[in-house]
């Protein structure tokens, strides 16, 4: 016999999400996509393939870039979270308007994970060849497929930040 | 790696008279954007409903059984779970829906026919207890013979997909054709006898699915009026609305759709699918509905119908066409949605943009117990393109010519006809330019590398044959505006064109204009969103929108001031009176006066068909585009990498630079993933093998060619505002036409099959035993 | 529904895994397991979250005599470890092909080992570089040579209660190289269809890895030092030895094209290896 959850199969957990502590009590199979989502009520990371394929719900972890789809909610406990939201707190980010600036953004539903590679990206690496680009990008589908515009959205970030790449 | 020369984005020159000169022909950034990336963009699996009830499917693993019993008491005894709906709970019989074939059940009544079609439906309080309880559902099946391939349909005494009782009167309801399509002209047999060389092959085009990032779904919100309101992100919501409203026996006034932008559509979110389905639910249970399909579930609700077409194509010496015979199979699964015109429309075309005197296109759209297909971006038109861009190509080969040359020598020019007979069609512009610049920008002619090829290709593709858009545009006393258009913005950037339109011709600023749409209840009507029509269609009736208000403020600036109406005239943004010029919000706000008030624009652009027409009417446009590609080939893996990539897309007038771009670089990169490594696969039951995105492959960042050019050639010839075409699905269009010319340069061998994928090159190069070097 | 659990010591880690017996899973980067709990293809009772426990091997210990790799370290942090980029190229460059970097921000080297995939792009080279397991319980500890560590697809040495803590690589012979191959369905990440791995001693001596050609990876040698510079003859040993490989048709390829590819690939992999045994830096 399946059975759902009862009250008492909830752990709760407090996490730190875009800098605010969140507690949250959920099942143990339940996602940090779905409990972003659903129970922080931040819908901004998306969900797609729900397997680790398309990078629509990368999230930051611990300043780490981590398919929300692929962690546990309850393995969080204690940790950092930031989400596309929390990039742009202060509005959009010289990242998120070169998003704008190169005709990246179409239907936008794989933006935010891809904002938020990129900003991984960046930070790892503050002068990506359009090799590293790709390359560091690769995890994150567009079915509109605007890569090269992401590609170049990203170059141009990298010199606003002084980064560049001859 | 190179850096790819890119095209310049900058404003275009306009006719000077009637003109914009402002904010239309500027790459403004996208409307909505800054929400698109900060996360801010509501879809709808974003949207919140408190205390909605969730929604699972039930479904089997097989693509075609008879269903022999549904046992849900187990599912029902899970905790939270409100409601299991099967066929039996249907008053009668199941209801059947469909765009031209009401042949699309609610629930499978009784039988199965795809692999994934719904036997049931659960409802609960929770997703967990949902979807506990959809897999405790016990269906009882009996698997049946199920046709999953053209050839198995098509065989004698083949099993029916569809029983001839939902068919009454089609004289092929015995047979698993739905419809047919033929197209005739010229003399084939004087035209053969002309002939100096014939090819012929038989090509296939893979079945591909859409993978729109956003899976999808939908809300259903029963009304305390007793009506529905349904969120769903799809292109048509009045179609949606009219087809809930049949189904549901409502009035359309207590049917209100709304459509939170579509996160990808590409054709898929065109036409009903579950919707209908939720609606049940929710008038039976009273409450709302919930269901976000998992990606699994939308593989299988949406698709290309796949192709094979058998052609045989005559050439002169000179390698002018002589004639050329299709006959086009298009495998378009269960139920027809919109496939018997994919079918008709695609197949129009299947002589190419040429100038062949004999021509004879026979096609079916064959049901099999697959996924229904409907529209997808290009359709038809990729699938039938792929076989005649190959037969130019071959006869090339045979001739001598390269692949330029031979498209030089067949290409019509403007206002000759390609399609003859009784629905002629003509060329809409000067295609001749497309094909040019793209063998400029690919340097054609250069020479190649060891083991690469090179490929030029050209594609067209009917736009829509009739259409009817309205638009509102208000004109509010401060001089700021909204417009209200029905138009998905699905990614495309419709809502951009508005904001420039409107600027441009009632002089308000760009960030002073808004869009409303994606709700039947408060915006007037759209046909679709579709056919890369919504520039041409509802781009005119935003504009003629945006006239009416400035023929009103004329009338009551007249009225206000007592300046004669014959001494005023109005230009884009601006009002002109015997003193001079007033800008028109100014012009509109001295013509309001102390009580304020707003100008309210009326707008509507219709196309009408012809009952005579096998289309239904004369395409408004046509896309055509021009692509070249070169292609390194590893010999002994097949592998391909493709170096440069160039597609140029006669564009009219570009309204929106940057957006052109990105449809043409979009389009572009979803046409290598039909030419290199996206298909459906099957098994013997009929399931598809590659269920989900960790077997069924898109392009990534890494597939994009090395060098990604676009061009745009730009005559100010279309019909939609200032001279603009629809060009959303061009760059598409001929992709694996190029790319198999430039396998087959590089490898010696030419392969009628896509995708492309490095087994198949590798397994073509070891049949023509042309893998070993020297 | 499973239950979740954190110990944040070896022996309550194990004791867990004890008590649950088969219904354990041990959890770490869950980049599998999460995917088997979406499809219900993995149903447990109790997950067992080791990145908690404070007494397992470090993540990475360097020594004299090769590297100890604990249960938490990454794919990302096994590619980005100078030494390890130094010491063991053919295996940066598996690691490197493990999916995405947000994958490889979370999948072990050991859990992707457990996951005991035919096709699991780091074996290969972990089986070339004679790489040891050191599989734990509440009985002790004991040491297996991986190659006898996969058993059958999904199948491995670790059976319930039991915990893989350390893979063991032992330092490269002096003047070896080695290098990494593999064949995919697009360019972008994507699952192996064929994958070899290279060792080349200095005397010539060939040690292969082969993935996704066999219901497990296989290790094989080919007979006696090779003159690489006899590239008909190597191709020659490497259709002999490489019939060891047993692969089957699938949705990914037929097996006459792994058949085909993995005699390509051995040789690439075999040239870029030797290539490489002049630097041992990894060509970037």
């Amino acid at each position: 016999m399946t059975s759902t959850h009862a009250d008492d199969d909830l752990q709760t957990v407090t996490l730190t999400v875009n800098g605010s502590e969140r507690t949250v009590a959920v099942p143990p199979h339940r996602t940090l996509l779905d409990g972003l989502r659903d129970e922080v009520g931040l819908p901004g990371t998306k969900s797609c393939c729900a397997e680790g394929e398309c990078g629509a719900c990368t999230v930051l972890l611990d300043g780490r870039a981590v398919n929300a789809c692929l962690v546990l909610c309850v393995e969080v406990e204690g940790r950092d979270v930031t989400t596309v939201e929390g990039l742009s707190r202060n509005g959009l980010t010289d990242l998120q308007e070169e998003f704008l600036n190169a005709g990246a953004v179409q239907c936008g539903f794989c933006i935010p994970g891809q904002v938020v590679s990129a900003e991984y990206l960046l930070r790892t690496n503050p002068s990506p060849s359009e090799e590293q680009i790709r390359e560091g990008m690769s995890g994150n589908l567009c079915r509109c497929a605007g890569y090269q515009r992401i590609v170049r959205a990203v170059q141009a970030t990298a010199v606003r930040r002084g980064g560049g790449h001859d | 790696m190179t850096e790819a020369p890119e095209r310049t984005i900058e404003p275009l020159d306009l006719p000077a008279d009637p003109g914009p000169s402002g904010q239309v022909g500027r790459p403004v950034l996208r409307y909505g954007g800054g929400d698109r990336t900060s996360g801010a963009q509501k879809f709808l699996a974003d949207l919140s409903f408190p205390g909605a009830l969730q929604v699972a499917l039930v479904t089997i693993p097989v693509g075609c059984a008879d269903v022999l019993g549904v046992d849900t008491t187990a599912a029902r005894a899970i905790p939270g779970v409100v409601d299991v709906l099967t066929a039996a709970d249907f008053p009668s019989r199941v209801p059947r829906f469909g765009v031209s074939h009401q042949d699309r059940p609610v629930l499978a009544e009784g039988r199965v026919n795809y692999h994934g079609e719904p036997v049931a439906a659960v409802v609960a309080e929770t997703l967990d207890a949902a979807q506990a309880a959809a897999r405790a559902v016990r269906v009882e099946y009996r698997e049946l013979p199920g046709v999953y391939s053209l050839d198995a349909a098509l065989a004698p005494g083949a099993h029916l997909v569809q029983d001839p009782s939902i068919r009454p009167g089609d004289p092929a309801a015995a047979t698993n054709v739905l419809e047919d399509a033929l197209y005739t002209w010229g003399d084939l047999a004087d035209e053969e006898a002309r002939t100096s060389v014939v090819v012929a092959d038989v090509y296939t085009f893979p079945m591909v699915t859409h993978f729109p990032i956003e899976p999808g779904g939908t809300v259903v919100v029963p009304t305390d009026q007793g009506g529905l309101d349904i969120y769903s992100p799809v292109q048509h919501p009045y179609l949606l609305q009219r087809t809930i409203a049949s189904v549901a026996g409502l009035p359309l006034n207590r049917v209100r759709v709304f459509a939170p932008d579509p996160g990808g559509g590409f054709g898929g979110k065109q036409n009903p699918k579950i919707e209908p389905l939720l609606a049940f639910l929710a008038l039976r249970t009273r409450r709302t509905c919930r269901l976000v399909l998992s990606l699994e579930e939308t593989f299988q609700s949406m698709r290309r119908a796949g192709c094979r077409i058998t052609a045989r194509t005559g050439f002169t010496q000179d390698g002018e066409i002589t004639f050329h015979q299709v006959d086009a199979d298009f495998q378009i699964g269960a139920y027809a949605d919109v496939a018997p015109r994919v079918m008709a429309k695609g197949s129009y075309v299947a002589a190419g943009p040429y100038r062949v005197p004999a021509v004879r296109i026979a096609a079916r759209a064959v049901l099999t117990n697959t996924t229904p297909s409907t529209a997808f971006r290009g359709f038809g038109s990729p699938q039938v393109a792929w076989a005649t861009e190959s037969q130019l190509d071959a006869g090339a080969r045979l001739l001598g010519l390269d692949g330029l040359e031979v498209r030089r020598r067949n290409l019509v020019a403007k206002g000759e006809a390609f399609v003859r007979g009784e629905s002629e069609a003509t060329a809409d512009g000067e295609w001749w330019q497309s094909l040019e610049k793209a063998a400029e920008l690919i340097g054609w002619g250069e020479p190649l590398g060891p083991n690469r090829g090179r490929g030029i290709a050209v594609g067209i593709k009917p736009g829509a044959t009739s259409g009817l858009s309205q638009s509102l545009v208000r004109l509010l006393c401060d001089g700021s505006a909204i417009v209200y258009a029905g138009t998905s913005d699905m990614g495309q950037g419709a809502r951009t064109l508005w904001q420039q339109i409107v600027a441009d011709e009632l002089g308000t600023p760009l960030d002073e204009v808004s869009v409303v749409s994606g709700d039947t209840g408060t915006v007037p009507f759209d046909l679709q969103t579709s056919a890369s029509r919504s520039t041409v269609f509802m781009g005119s009736a935003v504009l003629e929108a945006c006239r009416d208000v400035r023929q009103r403020v004329l009338a009551l600036y007249a009225e206000s001031t007592g300046v004669p109406a014959d001494q005023l005239s109005e230009r884009p943004g601006a009002l002109v009176t015997p003193d001079g010029e007033l800008s028109l919000p100014e012009a509109a706000r001295q013509a309001l006066g102390s009580l304020r008030g707003e100008f309210i624009g009326q707008g509507t652009r219709r196309l009408r068909g012809k009952g005579n027409h096998p289309l239904g009417g004369d395409a408004a446009f046509y896309e055509f585009n021009a692509t070249a590609i070169e292609v390194e080939v590893d010999r002994e893996t097949g592998e391909l990498l493709l170096t440069k990539h160039v597609t140029v897309s006669d564009v009219g007038t570009e309204l929106n630079p940057l957006q052109v771009v990105s449809q043409d670089e979009g389009a572009a990169i979803m046409g290598l993933g039909h030419s290199q490594m996206e298909q459906l696969l099957l098994d013997e039951h009929g399931r598809i093998r590659n269920l989900g995105a960790l077997d069924y492959r898109i392009p990534t960042f890494k597939d994009v060619p090395l060098e990604l050019i676009t061009g745009a050639i730009e005559n100010h010839d279309g019909p939609g505002p200032y001279g603009s075409k629809g060009i959303s699905e061009g760059a598409l269009l001929c992709t694996a036409g190029a790319l198999g010319a430039a396998v087959a340069q590089a490898t010696g061998v030419a392969i009628p099959d896509l995708p492309l994928t490095p087994e198949r090159v590798w397994a073509a190069m070891e049949a023509a035993g042309t893998d070993r070097p020297d | 529904m499973p239950k979740y659990y954190r110990p944040t010591s070896r022996a309550d880690a194990l004791t867990a895994l004890a008590g649950a017996g088969t219904g354990a899973r041990p959890f770490v980067g869950g980049t599998d397991l999460l995917v088997g709990l979406r499809h219900h293809t993995v149903e447990p009772e109790l997950i067992v979250d080791l990145k908690g426990v404070a007494d397992l091997p470090e993540p990475i210990v360097v020594t004299d005599d090769g590297v100890q790799i604990g249960p938490t370290l990454t794919m990302g942090e096994l590619a980005a470890h100078p030494l390890v980029q130094r010491w063991y190229p053919a295996l940066v460059e598996a690691a490197l092909t493990v999916g995405s970097v947000a994958i490889r921000n979370r999948a072990s080297l050991v859990g992707n080992s457990c996951n005991g995939s035919p096709a699991a792009d780091t074996a290969p080279p972990l089986l070339v570089h004679d790489a040891r397991v050191t599989i734990a319980s509440q009985d002790g500890e004991r040491t297996a040579p991986l190659v006898e560590f996969f058993l059958a697809p999904r199948r491995t040495l670790c059976g319930p209660g039991e915990l893989v803590i350390r893979i063991d690589l032992p330092r490269p012979a002096e003047g070896s190289g080695s290098a990494f191959r593999r064949l995919t369905r697009r360019r972008g990440v994507d699952l192996a269809t064929v994958s070899v791995a290279a060792v080349v001693d200095s005397d010539g001596r060939v040690v292969l890895g082969l993935g996704a050609v066999g219901p497990r990876p296989i290790r094989t040698e080919l007979p006696g030092p090779v003159d690489l510079t006899d590239e008909p003859a190597l191709i020659r040993l490497l259709d002999e030895q490489l019939e060891v490989a047993t692969p089957i048709s699938d949705v990914r390829a037929s097996r006459e094209y792994r058949v085909a590819t993995l005699r390509v690939l051995a040789k690439r992999a075999v040239l870029a290896a030797a290539d490489r045994r002049t630097s041992r830096e990894m060509a970037s």
